[in-house]
């Protein structure tokens, strides 16, 4: 039931928050197509010179092989992402439909991590990795990521809205737990699924400090790395930045898009109204 | 929709399983690895490898040059020289950090620490060094700063270009000639490119030649006290002329960007920064047309100084040392200096080398002489040099955003540094 | 009888089987180092690299020391301006995003919240530097064309903070309104037409279906936002360094500055300790508080 200039109304202030929203990447996009003189060009100018001045993507792949840590960084956010959502829906199912002696008090102290600043942890951490002789390898990149604080905080959030009767009746008709967990709970949760996959992926894509401290060979860079070797001490090369960026957002919109389609058919399948 | 699932988790093992395998690339000859954090100059970096490939032909030692981003190079060097197993046999940094706060320094054998304190010029030999033993070899020279003017702003301003200010006051009078006010008082162009936002660290580093100038300096002596130093009236005097500089002479602004963008768009006339700056300007600024000149004076010339004394150490644990070393000494030579910083052309290490044909066709030659012969100024080489150039860029900081006077801002600061070296 | 106690027992074995790779995880890669962190808060490191066991002084000196009040202070500001501005913003894009019936549309719309969050924090800073500059900057541009003078936003002393909460809201307002939007999704339909059957009108629905149902989310969108802002580091990081004068410097930016550049590893454990213990109170003081259990 749509009211006609209400339903105008909404989409014109979603459009508009939008378009605010967006603005700063159309100015990180057109920077990305200017020369260096042009961006010190005063008065500024928003338009760049040449709309198809390509250069500054051809020096990022040349300079360093941007290429390679697109991949890198692809596979590492991938695993993270996909196990995140293995264990963390585990652990999710467990906090929000059982009760057993400690579960607060564990909850509490998973949600706890995230309290804990990295910063503090890395040197420890990084001393375990080096012990492992993980350093520089993919492991030793995903140590931290495998499993979300966050998912296990969203699915418990999520699986705790399932109707717990239709659980019950599952048990009654004699599935395993990890059956009911597979066949009942899960699906019902499509949509966190998607979140906790799209926003695990995104966060290990754009992570900067533990890569940084764990990994020395360029051919195991991954993408944030490579951002900032266009910054050094002395000043930012505003017009690679750009455009490393622009290349390194583009994965991560596939995987959203490709999230948001699951989500959507997930939904329509399981009868669930939008 | 089961399917999907049962060919995503199987993707996910495979994936998981080449992510497990151990990383390609484990050396099969023989490596020294040097960790650097000095982006900007991948010339000068490869240069390590190039002439690591002739070391290996006699000593069986290739060099592989790691670098680190400058932006959080101390954890990762912090962690990895904790760690042993992973660090670097070389290292770049600053000597009283890794070798004064910390022990990951090997001594310089005595005969390449002779060599080195030969042949520098005389405010670089004491970096490098800790109480007295050298542990490292510095790597940049010029890098102090010096006077950028703008040629065009100058003469439109109706100053002669090749007759710089020498004295603060001469400047003073030059940086009020070169701002341009609009009709409601604020400047569109100024004088001076200041530099005011950042971290304090680099604040202090800006700072410190306006306080050289007027005769202060940052801690005693001993670097062990900084009440009476860092708030002494020369200090505040300097801090006063520094802050004025926005606050009432208006020949500088904290509306306008960082010193490099506000020089590079003209809208400055005169910034000054190290003797890298000019390949910045040539390639980002092409059209601005400029001249490099010493400091100018006050009660005492600033000189050639510097917080920030890069130096390359060998680590203390390294298995390799020994080739370390060797390596050092294969390239501390004239020839292998000159080359090695012309390729990235900033200024070569090496006394010998000032004379050359490269050094003397910069455009900063005459200065880099002429700041050389002036005494050298106060240098600050303490391990906690971060901690204490922070507390006192505060103040600075302050004083400029007009946060408060500068000597009560200072007098704090003193007590803040002096509660950082008591510690 | 013994059926049910079984069923229990079945129950609490099921319950931590489930739990358990997440638990082992989380004590082998964060339990260890954190330990390893809170013990080195009583260490101090001495000039050479030796450590020298200081029992509570480090404690004493830093929670002592008026500059890590002042960090305190300047993020709990920060927290106050952006955690309820980006938690009712997402609420209301997510639910006009959850009106838009095309999905194409939504997918379109969502994508672009969400950009922000996918974007490196280097690349966002810069890009809010440039709208923040006081002489180029679109912002003030904007500003002069309505007739409003120019301000120094991430230069000025007093506007350096709620800049920077914006931007803060800016980079997270798409993270919670993906979570919002997959909760509103999740609300089976039924639910709406039983409140449009009882006669309830929009704000009714809104306020007895749509907001109890979401409970979980807000509740956790409300923790999550406190924990993130009060560690945030890499916009400030990025953009003003802590300045001007340290009026931006936040908890965690003094954290950073003590452990590597001032190489104070033991200082820097008891501003970690002290962060986590505000946060696990802040978190519990929400969790009893807000939590409302709903019954299906």
């Amino acid at each position: 039931m749509k009211n006609g200039w209400r339903h105008l109304v909404v989409v014109g202030l979603v459009a508009a928050g939008g378009v605010v929203v967006f603005f700063p990447f159309f100015w990180m996009a057109v920077t990305s197509l200017k020369t260096v003189p042009e961006i010190q060009r005063v008065p500024l100018q928003v338009a760049p010179d040449r709309w198809s001045n390509f250069d500054n993507y051809r020096e990022v792949f040349q300079r360093q092989p941007f290429g390679r840590f697109l991949l890198n960084s692809a596979l590492v956010a991938s695993v993270s992402a996909v196990s995140s959502l293995l264990v963390s829906s585990l652990a999710g199912y467990g906090f929000a439909k059982f009760r057993f002696p400690g579960r607060d008090v564990l909850f509490f102290g998973i949600i706890g991590i995230l309290m804990v600043p990295f910063q503090s942890v890395v040197v420890p951490l990084y001393l375990w990795v080096n012990r492992l002789g993980l350093l520089d390898t993919y492991a030793g990149i995903l140590a931290p990521d495998l499993v979300s604080v966050f998912g296990v905080f969203l699915m418990r959030q999520a699986i705790e809205m399932v109707p717990t009767d239709y659980i019950e009746a599952a048990r009654i008709d004699g599935g395993g737990e990890l059956g009911i967990f597979w066949r009942i709970v899960l699906p019902s949760v499509a949509p966190a699924m998607a979140t906790l996959v799209i926003i695990k992926f995104m966060w290990t894509w754009n992570e900067l400090f533990w890569p940084l401290v764990v990994i020395n060979s360029p051919e195991m860079k991954v993408v944030t790395l490579g951002l900032v070797g266009f910054t050094n001490m002395y000043f930012i090369e505003y017009n690679l930045v750009t455009a490393a960026a622009v290349v390194s957002i583009l994965p991560v919109l596939v995987i959203f898009l490709l999230c948001q389609r699951w989500v959507v058919r997930a939904v329509v399948m399981s009868g669930l109204k939008g | 929709m089961r399917r999907k699932i049962w060919r995503t988790i199987s993707i996910a093992v495979v994936a998981l399983a080449v992510v497990m395998a151990p990383s390609a690339g484990s050396a099969q000859s023989k490596k020294l690895v040097f960790w650097t954090h000095w982006e900007q100059n991948p010339e000068f970096n490869k240069f390590y490898e190039t002439r690591g490939k002739d070391f290996a032909q006699k000593h069986g030692y290739e060099v592989q040059v790691v670098t680190v981003p400058y932006q959080g190079y101390e954890a990762k060097y912090l962690a990895a020289l904790m760690g042993k197993s992973g660090a670097p046999d070389i290292f770049m940094g600053m000597t009283h950090h890794w070798c004064g706060q910390y022990d990951f320094c090997d001594r310089m054998p005595a005969d390449l620490a002779k060599v080195w304190d030969e042949n520098l010029p005389k405010y670089m030999v004491s970096v490098g060094k800790w109480k007295g033993v050298r542990y490292g070899i510095p790597i940049e020279h010029g890098n102090f700063q010096q006077m950028y003017i703008n040629v065009d702003l100058f003469k439109k301003a109706g100053i002669n270009p090749d007759q710089p200010p020498k004295t603060l006051d001469e400047w003073l009078a030059a940086m009020k000639k070169l701002t341009v006010l609009d009709p409601k008082g604020e400047p569109t162009q100024v004088g001076f490119a200041l530099r005011h936002k950042g971290h304090p660290v680099g604040i202090t580093d800006k700072f410190l030649p306006f306080a050289h100038a007027y005769g202060a300096r940052m801690l005693s002596p001993g670097l062990d006290k900084a009440t009476g130093f860092a708030n002494s009236p020369e200090m505040v005097a300097a801090l006063q002329f520094y802050s004025d500089l926005v606050q009432k002479q208006k020949v500088a602004s904290l509306a306008f960007p960082t010193p490099e963008d506000a020089f590079g768009q003209k809208r400055a006339a005169v910034i000054f920064r190290e003797s890298w700056f000019f390949g910045w300007v040539k390639k980002n600024a092409p059209d601005v047309s400029f001249k490099v000149y010493a400091l100018p004076c006050g009660k005492a010339c600033p000189g050639a100084g510097n917080l920030f004394p890069w130096t390359n150490m060998v680590y203390k644990n390294s298995p390799n040392k020994q080739a370390a070393w060797e390596f050092m000494r294969f390239i501390s030579n004239p020839k292998d200096d000159l080359d090695q910083h012309q390729a990235q052309g900033i200024l070569p290490v090496w006394t010998v080398n000032l004379e050359t044909a490269y050094v003397k066709a910069r455009p900063d030659y005459h200065s880099t002489q002429e700041m050389l012969k002036q005494p050298v100024p106060p240098e600050y080489y303490h391990p906690k040099s971060n901690e204490l150039a922070t507390a006192f860029g505060e103040a600075v900081v302050a004083a400029l955003y007009g946060k408060g006077q500068p000597k009560p801002l200072l007098d704090e600061a003193a007590a803040k540094m002096d509660r950082i070296l008591a510690d | 009888m013994l059926g049910a106690r079984g069923y229990m027992d079945r129950q609490r074995r099921a319950g931590l089987f489930f739990v358990l790779p997440a638990a082992a995880y989380f004590t082998c890669v964060f339990l260890v180092p954190l330990a390893e962190s809170v013990l080195g808060s009583f260490y101090r490191t001495q000039s050479g690299g030796a450590t020298q066991f200081v029992g509570t002084r480090l404690y004493v000196k830093v929670l002592t020391d008026p500059t890590f009040w002042h960090t305190v202070r300047n993020t709990v500001t920060l927290l106050f301006m952006s955690v309820p501005l980006t938690a009712v913003v997402a609420l209301a894009v997510a639910l006009g995003l959850h009106r838009l019936v095309s999905l194409r549309w939504r997918s379109v719309w969502t994508a672009t919240y969400f950009l922000p969050f996918s974007v490196s924090l280097v690349a966002a800073a810069l890009v809010w530097q440039w709208i923040y500059d006081p002489v180029y900057g679109v912002l003030n541009h904007l500003l002069a064309q309505v007739g409003l003078p120019p301000f120094k936003w991430l230069q000025s002393f007093d506007l350096v903070l709620p800049s920077l909460a914006l931007v803060n809201v800016w980079a997270r307002l798409g993270f919670d309104t993906l979570i919002f939007l997959a909760a509103l999704q999740a609300i089976p339909g039924e639910y709406y037409e039983a409140a449009s059957i009882d006669g309830a009108n929009r704000w009714q629905t809104f306020g007895r279906v749509t907001l109890p149902l979401l409970n979980p989310q807000i509740v956790m969108v409300a923790i999550l936002e406190i924990i993130f802002n009060f560690k945030v580091f890499d916009t400030v990081y990025a953009t003003t360094q802590g300045g001007p004068a340290g009026a931006s410097q936040t908890v965690i930016m003094l954290l950073y500055d003590t452990a590597f550049k001032f190489f104070r590893l033991g200082d820097a454990s008891v501003i970690a300790v002290f962060v986590f213990a505000s946060l696990l109170l802040l978190t519990l003081l929400q969790w009893r508080l807000f939590r409302r259990q709903v019954e299906y």
